[in-house]
Order: C-alpha cells, then structure tokens, then sequence
C-alpha cells in the first residue's frame, strides 16, 4: 500500500482516446475537441473523476473521443442520464455534449429540466443551425428562409433562440463562444467548469459540409473582431477592431453607438453577469443586427440539486438516525401470532358485554373466592403428579407419511415436533389428520409434517398445579399439553383423558 | 315506565370467512372505512385479502355510478387468497353504490343501507326508475334499512361548531361502527387511530368517534339485525405480522435490496397510477440513502436510471404501461450498456391510456419483446402484495449477477390490495452480492468492459470515479472485450447471442419451478402475477372434488424455470389463465413448442374462482 498520493501531472495527451476521430475534414468539432483535451489537465481534477454524456448527432461523438469515462447515449437524451449519474455519484465533474438538434429538438424538454434543476453538469450545445448526421436538414435553429433538404423553399419556422431558452429555464451560468476562437473558446470552457451547478454553454459550431458559411463574419480573423461583442463582467460593452464601438442602452432597447462626438465609454453599457435583464437583452442581440455576444453572460450562486438531495439524506440521518431496515418494516400496526388459541382467547375476552353482566350478577350471590374442596387439590397438586407420558417426538423435516406412520405405530393421538435442536416448534394430532391431511393430499410422502402441524404449541412445566392444564385444556380446547425443560426440549406429554382420569380419583 | 324490555341477544353464528363490500360516493370515504375495518380483523388474527375499487375520476359527480368507490376485504379463519369472488355482505351508501354493487353481491347476502340517501335525486342519478327498496327487486336478499344521516346527526347534536355537512362527512364511521358490531370487532384499533390522526383537533376525532360508537349501539340496541356473525382468527405460522400493499412491500423491498447491495437506492420516476404510491413510499426514507428523482417525463426517468445504473447506484424506475412504451428506447440502451437496473411496472388495463386505475397482466409482451432490436431482459412477477417484498429482492439479484435489466411485472391489483406478511428480520436475508474492479495502474494491461465472467457471461460493473478504468460506453454495435463501436458482422452476431444466453444462464440461479398438488396427472393449471389467489382457490376445490389437477405458479418469466418444459409434459393438458388475450400461453407454445389451453380474461377486474374451476371442470369433462 505504498500508492502514496503524488499529484500526477496530466498532460492534454492523457485525454486523448486511442480510437480515430472519424468527423469530417474540416468539422469545427475537431477544435471544440483539442481545446476540451487542453482544459482538462489544467482543472486539477482527476480523470477518472471526469464523465462525458452525450446523446446522437455528429457532435454526440465526442466522448468516444477523450480519454475519461463516457456514455453515447440516445437521441436527445443525455441530461437525463448525467442527473442520475450525478444523484447517483455526486464526486463526478459531469460534462454534457449536445447539438442543436439532439439538445432543442428531440431533446429540448430534458435541457430545459436539468438547467432549472440546477444539476452539477456542464453542458456545451455545438450549434451549427443544421441536421449533419441525418445530412442536412433545417434544424430548430435554422435561421428563416433557409434552403437544405427539408426545406427547398426556405425554412418558414421561426428558429430558437438557445442563451434566451436557458435564461428562461433559469440558468446559473450561461456563455457563448465560436469553434474558430481557440483562446475564447478554452476560456470559456474553464470559466464553466469552475461553476458550480449548470453551467450552459453554446458554441457557434461550422458545419463544413451542410451549412458552411452560416458563421463566415465570426470565425473569419481579419473581420470577426468588428462582429463580436465580448463580454467581460464589470466592464463597458466596447467592441471592434480599434475598439471604437460601443453598445447604449436605449429605452429598452440596445443600440450601436460609435466611441467619439461626444460619446464616451461611460455612456456604455456595463456587463453585469448577475443581472437577470441585461442577460436577456444580451440575448436578444444577434449577429449580424448587433454584434455577436460571446462569453459569460450570466454567472450566478444557487445551491446545486446534487447538493440539497445529498444534504436532506443527511438532514434525515441526523434527524431520524441511519435507517433501519427492522424498524422500516415494523412501523405498521402489528401483531404477533404465538399459536392459534391465544389470540382467540383475547378475542373472547374482548368481545362478549353479556360476560360482564353475568359477573356483575354473581358479585352479590356468591363468596366467589370460596373454593371447593376439589378446588383446592387441583391447585396444590403439580403437574408431576399426573405422571407425564414420555413423548414421541418426530422432526420437522419429516414427512406426513411418516408422521402418520409414529401415530399408528405407538398408538397415540399426538406427536412432539422437533427442530435440529431437538426443542419443540410443534405437535401434530390425530385431529390434523382429520381436519387437514385425510382425502386432502394426495401424496403424503411429498407433504412436510411442518406444513401441517399447528406450530409453537402452548407448553406447560412439571411444577405448575393441574388446575393451570384443567384451566388450559376447558379454555382452548387443547387435548394434548407438551412439557417442556428450560432449554424447550419436550420431557413429556400430558393428555384430557389423564386429568379426567384424576378428576375422576379426586371426586370420589 | 315499569315494563321491562327484555330483549333477545341476537345469535351469533360462526363463519369461516366472509367478504364485505363497503360502496358508497367517492367523497364518502369508503378506502378509509374499508381500511380501518382491514386493520382491525388483521389485529384480531384473521387472515385478510382486500381489493379497493375507486374511480378514475378522483372528482366524478356525486350520486352517480362514475363515481362510485369501493372497498372489498375479505377476512377469515384460513389461509386466503383472494378478496373474495362475492361478497356476502355489501354497505351501501346511497343508490349509485347499490346499483353498482349488487351484481356482485352474493345471492342471498346482506345489504345495509342508507335510507335517507334514497332521495328522488339519488335515484334519478343513479338511473333508478323505481325505488328499489320499495320495489320488491332486492327480494332474496336481506335487507337492512338504516337510516343512516338522520341517526349520525343526531348523534352529533352536541358537536354544536359542526355544520350537518360536517356531520355527514362522519357517516362512513357510523357504518364502520354498525359493521364492527355484526362482525363482532373491537372499536379500539380506530379508536386509537382517530385520536392519533386528529391529534390536533381532538373535537373531530370525538366526533368520529361518536359517529362510530353510535353505529355500534345500533346494532346492539336495535331489533333490526337477528344475527351477529364472529369469523376465529386464522392460524397462520407464527410470527409478527403486518398489513401490506403491494407497493408498500415492494418499496420495502427495493430499500431492502439496496441496503444488502450496500448500494444507495435511486429511483427515478414519472407520476402513473397505479404506481405513484411507490414513489410516495421511497421519498420519506432519505435516512436509508435514498435518493427518489421525480423526473421532467418517463423517458427521464428511465434515462437517470441508466445514468445511475452507470454511476453505480441500484438504479429503479417504476411506471405503468403507457411509461414503460415511453421508456422503451432507454431500456433498449440499458441491455446495451449492459447495466443492472430495475424497471417495475405496475400494470393497468390497457391499451393506450385504458383503464387507469383497473387491473390486467397485459404488458407481458411489452416487457418481453417490447424495444427494437433483439433486446432480451430479466422478467420476474409477484404473485401477491407480501410477494412484492421479496420479488424485489430477488429482481436486483438477477440484474446484478447478469449486469442486465429486470422488469418487475406487478398489477394494480396486487400494488393495492392488502394482506398479512409476516415480518421478517432484516438481518435473515442474504446479501446480495456485488463486485467492482479495482483500480488498474500503468502495464496493468487495457481494461476490457465487455470481458466477460466466464459462468455468468455478465461484463464488470465498472464504476466512475476508479483510476485506471477509464472507458467509453454506448448504444452503438460494439466489439467483444473492448466494447468499441464496431460494424463487424461476426461481432454483432457474437454479442447479440452472449446478451441472450447470459439472461438464459439465470435459470442455474433461480429455482426449479414447483407445484402444488400431484407431480404428474391430468391437469397442470399454470398462473402468472395476480391471479395466484383465484387459480390456486380453484385448483383446491377441484382436488377436493378428487381430480388429478395441479397448480403451477410462475414467479420467474425470462429466464422460464429450467425443468419447466419437462414440468408441463407430465400432465395431459396444460391450461393458462391470465388478464390478457394469452400472452403467456403465446409464449410458452412459441418457446417451449407446448399445446397449452388459453383462459382469457379482459375485464380488467380480477378473476372468479368459480369462472377458473369451471374451466378445469370443462377440460376434465
């Protein structure tokens, strides 16, 4: 166990899986990809810690891709596989690869639970405005009017909008950054894996073969500085290449204004990343209308749901104590079944308004304690005077057959049943034989003598009076009464006939 | 005022079980009558079945037959099996709940209702031209008129903050009472329960409580009822016992099970009736580690538990038909993934949205061949409320050992019926067990996820969060051992076959099937779920009649038993009831290439033994 626990240093090669990237030439995946291998090492979190879930598209590739563990799940569906994941693990650091397809379309109803849920996962939607996998048909960010495969008269669906549709399902953390940004994009990538909760992020993502230039003013080097606003927390919306643009609040309304004629950076809007308003109305800022926002556009610190489920597990813990499987099922009304007769005699006590009656009645008759002669021996002699029966007993894995072969063979109307313990779980009459066995089952050598006998048979012991089996015997009903030592092992047996047999000596 | 009133005891005559049918208004509050009445024979030692009956409509109009609720509990000195084929004793509310029961009712039995609910009104809602207790239509039956709201408000003069509105809603214990009293019950059980529910507002439990002590002297006082009827406890083995709902033993046994995996118990989940009650039954017990997930939809549900299955969780959905058709690409994915997890479904009568709060053992060809693709999965069934304890344990053995899905094909029948189930100690049942691989270091050598145990054919359960094991799973076609996405004609034929034999392998582990009478013979009735009670009633009686039948009950669909084919040759004919078209009998003949007889029932309302006996009867002539 000398495993001592040296921080290992990870390289970007570490998350580099061994199987061949099979995107297209050209796809901007393949930088999304290089600049996620590059993030990793620098969080400082184990890989084996690090889980990629994605759904279908080409972009649902991904986790094939790096070297940690992941799950190509189904259309549209991983947000709901990384909330079990992380209910299910809470240490794990949970990225989400979807597309504007399998994230909106098919899965549009799972982004927007998970992002109001609050769930601990990073969940990055490659947006390229078009179905690739499925080669080339609109997609719910499609812009209106497009032409592909699907639509060859133009789109006339109105697209969505993917920062305003997490802004609205409450989102903690919300970016955007560009596939041809390298240094953006990493950064924004660690910006929302440092966030705790969901973090959203929407990559303007090229499809090279399907929808080639839909990006062609952003991703451009030479023109993209003119067309994108980014944002950083605390500072002026100033943009382009001289940086001599700006944005105003208007109204309501944000405007396009140039730095100069009496227009200076305090005339500007001020990125605020906690601002619920100013995220909506950087939403609604699109290219080319306004230049492209890109980067944090809403930071905020809400507990996460991992975190409150973990904390009421152990608010309840606390609270109730770690559960108890013996308790969990025994908070019921209960009751306990020792043998038959004992709860029918509960129920007799209970019951009958008329007994209190007759009782009430006698009260003023008869001195009740005055007992009779007769009385007064059946108390003082023990059970010992009637000379116990030594018992046959038979154990409880034998058969019926074989029981009924003891009873007929020593002549008796009662067996003792005996565990491997010789102590006495049963008795078996010759009235089971009648009530349950005769003309009711077919093969008694099949038939367990345990499934028949009438289990934890009320006992008596060598020194209690007879007046206690008297009492046992007229109460019940019982003919047989089993004598047991401290240990329950059966020591003898005594029947109705032997105390009629000395009622009968002690009457006359 | 010298004259004596001598009046005659009733008889009290000793039955060995009886059926009683509490209907009335869904706002009546017959589930808590019926239940209480439960409660109380249980506590005495009788053994109990129950049924519930309510309306889908939570809210249906008042007085009418749509909204009729019943509740059926059937209690005796034997061992029983099922709710009872025909009450013998029905309490009716009002009209509608008369109407609806009496074609139930045993001819002969016992009605008591409410007269002062047959109001012109109440007749016209609930499609009475005449009233039937002037009619001479109830003639046959004996027929106890009790004027039910007249008597309980009365009663409750004293509750003078109470409007009669509120007194009325006390009705249902003035019957309990007067029930309690034929029957020959103790009040104290309710009565301990009413002032514990109302602790707050003690003047509503006296108020109850009043209402129900005035049924009881009812009966006592009046001359209306010339019978009382005492029904012994039964012997049942000795022990502790409770009441249990199918759904409450199966949450029991779902915590259970995680507890002995040493696992956390995720249950992901979408609201369904008849299964919600499960999900009402896991979120209080955060203390045991449960982590319940009420999910956006069903398909989200069945996605986090592949997610939690992956994560290492016992991972459980549990749905009702109409989900599990929502979550069949998920479960596809999770025989992919190759993943222990459970889905539960606990059927109702179908299709589409069907009967919601009926039962029927119509999905089981659903769980069997219901994804796309060749999609083998675990598939087991309870055969009563106290079963669903245990099947539930014995689900999560299955998917662990085989790293597969399990269905739990429960039915509303069984998810709301009530019965004994005697405790068991929790430290009695067996662990179940599970193991991961450990960490690999640098030359440990590539780990392999789809290498497989060579017994169980089951790849390893490899848990995010271990060094070394890094991998990559998912749906597409995948290579053996190193489960990388292949197109490889041989693999996808190789791994199709391993995913089938490794469930097939499961019957080394699960029981042989036994039976209950002769081991070989004219007749072997075989029954799957709910029905257990009615069949094995059924077959009883025929045995006793001397015929040469006997009774086979399949807890274990997918993987079958592995002496069942041989089973079924032993006897002459082979006859399946079940609440479907003949799914099972389908798919017996197409498995095991066996004549089997189809008895069919899709009345989405449980089976008669009469209906079953009568069917051996016409096979054996």
């Amino acid at each position: 166990m000398s495993t001592a626990t040296t921080e290992i240093q990870l390289t970007r090669k570490d998350f580099v899986s061994d199987q061949t990237v099979r995107w297209c030439p050209g796809c901007g995946d393949y930088a999304i990809l290089a600049q996620m291998q590059k993030v990793m090492p620098e969080l400082g979190i184990p890989k084996e810690k690090i889980v990629f879930v994605s759904g279908i598209g080409c972009s649902s590739r991904f986790p094939y891709y790096m070297d940690t563990y992941g799950v190509h799940s189904i259309h549209g569906r991983a947000p709901t596989l990384a909330t079990g994941l992380a209910v299910s693990n809470p240490e794990l650091c949970i990225w989400v690869i979807t597309g504007d397809g399998d994230g909106l379309s098919i899965g549009g109803n799972h982004l927007i639970h998970a992002i109001r849920r609050n769930v601990n996962l990073n969940i990055i939607l490659f947006n390229n405005r078009i179905y690739g996998l499925t080669k080339g048909q609109y997609s719910p960010t499609s812009r209106q009017g497009k032409v592909t495969k699907s639509s060859p008269m133009g789109s006339i669906e109105q697209p969505l909008n993917p920062i305003a549709l997490a802004l609205a399902a409450e989102a903690t953390f919300v970016a955007r950054s560009i596939d041809a940004h390298t240094q953006h994009l990493e950064e924004t990538l660690r910006r929302a894996a440092e966030h705790p909760g969901t973090s959203f992020v929407e990559i303007y993502q090229n499809c090279v073969i399907f929808n080639p230039n839909e990006w062609d003013g952003l991703s451009d080097r030479s023109v993209r500085d003119d067309n994108i606003l980014y944002l950083e927390h605390g500072m002026p919306m100033v943009f382009g290449k001289d940086r001599n643009k700006g944005i105003r609040l208007n109204g309501f309304t944000p405007e396009v204004v140039e730095l100069g004629n009496g227009i200076e950076e305090g005339d500007l809007l001020i990125h605020d990343a906690t601002s619920t308003q100013l995220a909506f109305i950087l939403s609604s800022m699109e290219y080319p209308q306004f230049p492209a926002p890109m980067g944090v556009i809403r930071d905020v610190r809400k507990p996460d749901y991992v975190s409150q489920l973990m904390g009421q597990v152990q608010t309840a813990q606390a609270q109730r104590g770690v559960g108890d499987l013996n308790k969990l099922y025994r908070a019921a009304d209960l009751w306990t079944v020792n043998e038959r007769e004992d709860v029918a005699a509960k129920v007799a006590g209970e019951l009958s308004l008329d007994m209190d009656e007759e009782y009430v009645d006698n009260l003023d008759k008869a001195d009740m304690d005055a007992t009779t002669q007769v009385q007064d021996q059946l108390i003082e002699s023990s059970i010992a005077d009637l000379n116990p029966h030594v018992p046959i007993t038979i154990d409880v894995q034998s058969s019926l057959e074989r029981a009924t072969r003891q009873l007929n063979l020593h002549n008796i109307g009662c067996l003792l049943v005996t565990d491997a313990r010789d102590q006495l779980v049963g008795i078996f009459t010759e009235r089971d034989v009648l009530m349950k066995v005769a003309g009711l089952v077919d093969d008694l050598s099949d038939a367990k003598v345990a499934d028949y006998m009438t289990p934890s048979p009320v006992t008596i012991k060598p020194d209690q009076p007879i007046a206690q089996a008297l009492h046992l015997m007229s109460v019940h009903g019982f003919r047989h009464l089993p004598l047991v030592d401290e240990q329950g092992h059966p020591t003898g047996i005594i029947s109705s006939r032997d105390v009629v047999a000395y009622l009968n000596q002690a009457v006359n | 005022m010298t004259e004596t009133i001598t009046k005659e005891q009733p008889v009290i005559e000793e039955l060995e079980s009886v059926a009683i049918r509490f209907a009335g208004d869904s706002g009546d509050g017959m589930q808590l009558t019926g239940t209480q009445f439960t409660n109380t024979s249980a506590v005495l030692g009788n053994d109990i079945s129950t049924m519930p009956d309510f309306p889908a409509e939570i809210r249906a109009p008042a007085g009418t037959l749509a909204g009729v609720s019943g509740f059926q509990v059937h209690f005796s000195s034997q061992d029983i099996l099922t709710p009872g084929d025909a009450p013998q004793v029905l309490i009716a509310m009002n009209p509608a709940a008369l109407k609806a029961s009496l074609p139930e009712l045993e001819k002969g039995g016992i009605i008591v209702v409410n007269t002062d609910a047959f109001t012109k009104q109440n007749l016209a809602k609930a499609g009475y031209k005449a009233n039937p207790l002037e009619d001479n239509s109830l003639q046959g039956y004996q027929v106890m008129e009790v004027a039910m709201t007249t008597l309980n408000r009365n009663a409750l003069d004293e509750f003078t903050d109470l409007s009669n509105r509120e007194k009325d809603r006390s009705q249902n214990f003035f019957a309990l009472g007067l029930v309690f009293w034929m029957f020959d019950r103790s009040m104290e059980t309710t009565k301990d329960w009413l002032y514990a529910k109302f602790a707050k507002r003690p003047e509503i439990a006296a108020a109850n409580f009043k209402a129900m002590q005035t049924g009881y002297f009812y009966g006592e006082t009046t001359e209306t009822f010339q019978r009382r009827y005492m029904v012994r406890p039964a012997s049942l083995p000795a022990g502790t016992y409770r009441k249990v709902t199918g759904n409450e033993a199966l949450a029991m046994g779902l915590v259970t099970a995680a507890q002995k995996m040493g696992k956390p118990l995720f249950y992901g989940t979408y609201p369904i009736t008849p299964a919600s009650d499960i999900l009402h039954a896991l979120a209080p017990l955060r203390n045991f580690d449960v982590r319940t997930f009420q999910a956006e939809d069903e398909i989200a549900a069945m996605g986090s538990v592949v997610g939690a299955a992956f994560g290492g969780a016992l991972a459980v959905t549990g749905t009702s038909g109409p989900g599990v058709a929502l979550k069949s690409e998920a479960i596809g994915l999770g025989v992919m993934l190759e993943l222990p997890m459970i889905i539960v479904n606990v059927q109702r009568g179908g299709p589409s949205t069907g009967l919601p709060t009926k039962t029927e053992q119509s999905d089981l060809l659903q769980a069997m061949y219901g994804r796309n693709g060749e999609s083998p999965v675990i598939i087991v069934a309870p055969a009563s409320p106290a079963d669903c304890f245990d099947i539930a344990i014995e689900a999560a053995r299955l998917a662990v050992r085989a790293m597969c899905p399990a269905f739990i094909l429960s039915e509303g029948f069984l998810a709301n019926s009530a019965e004994p189930w005697r405790i068991p100690n929790a430290e009695d049942i067996p662990t179940i067990e599970v193991t991961h691989p450990g960490p690999m270091h640098n030359g440990d050598g590539p780990f392999l996820p789809y290498l497989r145990n060579e017994e169980t054919l089951a790849r390893p359960w490899a848990i995010p969060g271990t060094p070394g094991l890094e991998h990559r799973v998912g749906g597409l076609s995948k290579a053996p051992n190193t489960g990388n996405v292949s197109y490889d004609p041989a693999h996808n034929e190789q791994m199709n076959r391993e995913r089938a034999e490794k469930v097939a392998r499961l019957a080394n582990a699960i029981p042989e099937q036994d039976v209950f009478g002769p081991k070989r013979g004219d007749l072997l009735v075989v029954s799957w779920g709910g029905p257990y009670g009615v069949v094995r009633s059924a077959v009883q009686r025929a045995q006793r009649e001397g015929k040469s039948v006997a009774h086979a009950q399949l807890r274990y669909i997918n993987p079958l038993p592995r002496n069942f084919k041989e089973l079924l040759g032993r006897y002459k004919h082979v006859l399946v009831p079940e609440m479907n078209n003949g799914q099972l009998a389908m798919l017996l003949r197409g498995k095991l290439d066996v004549n089997v007889i189809s008895y069919t029932n899709m009345t989405a309302r449980p089976m008669k033994i009469a209906n079953v006996k009568a069917k051996i009867d016409e096979i054996l002539g």
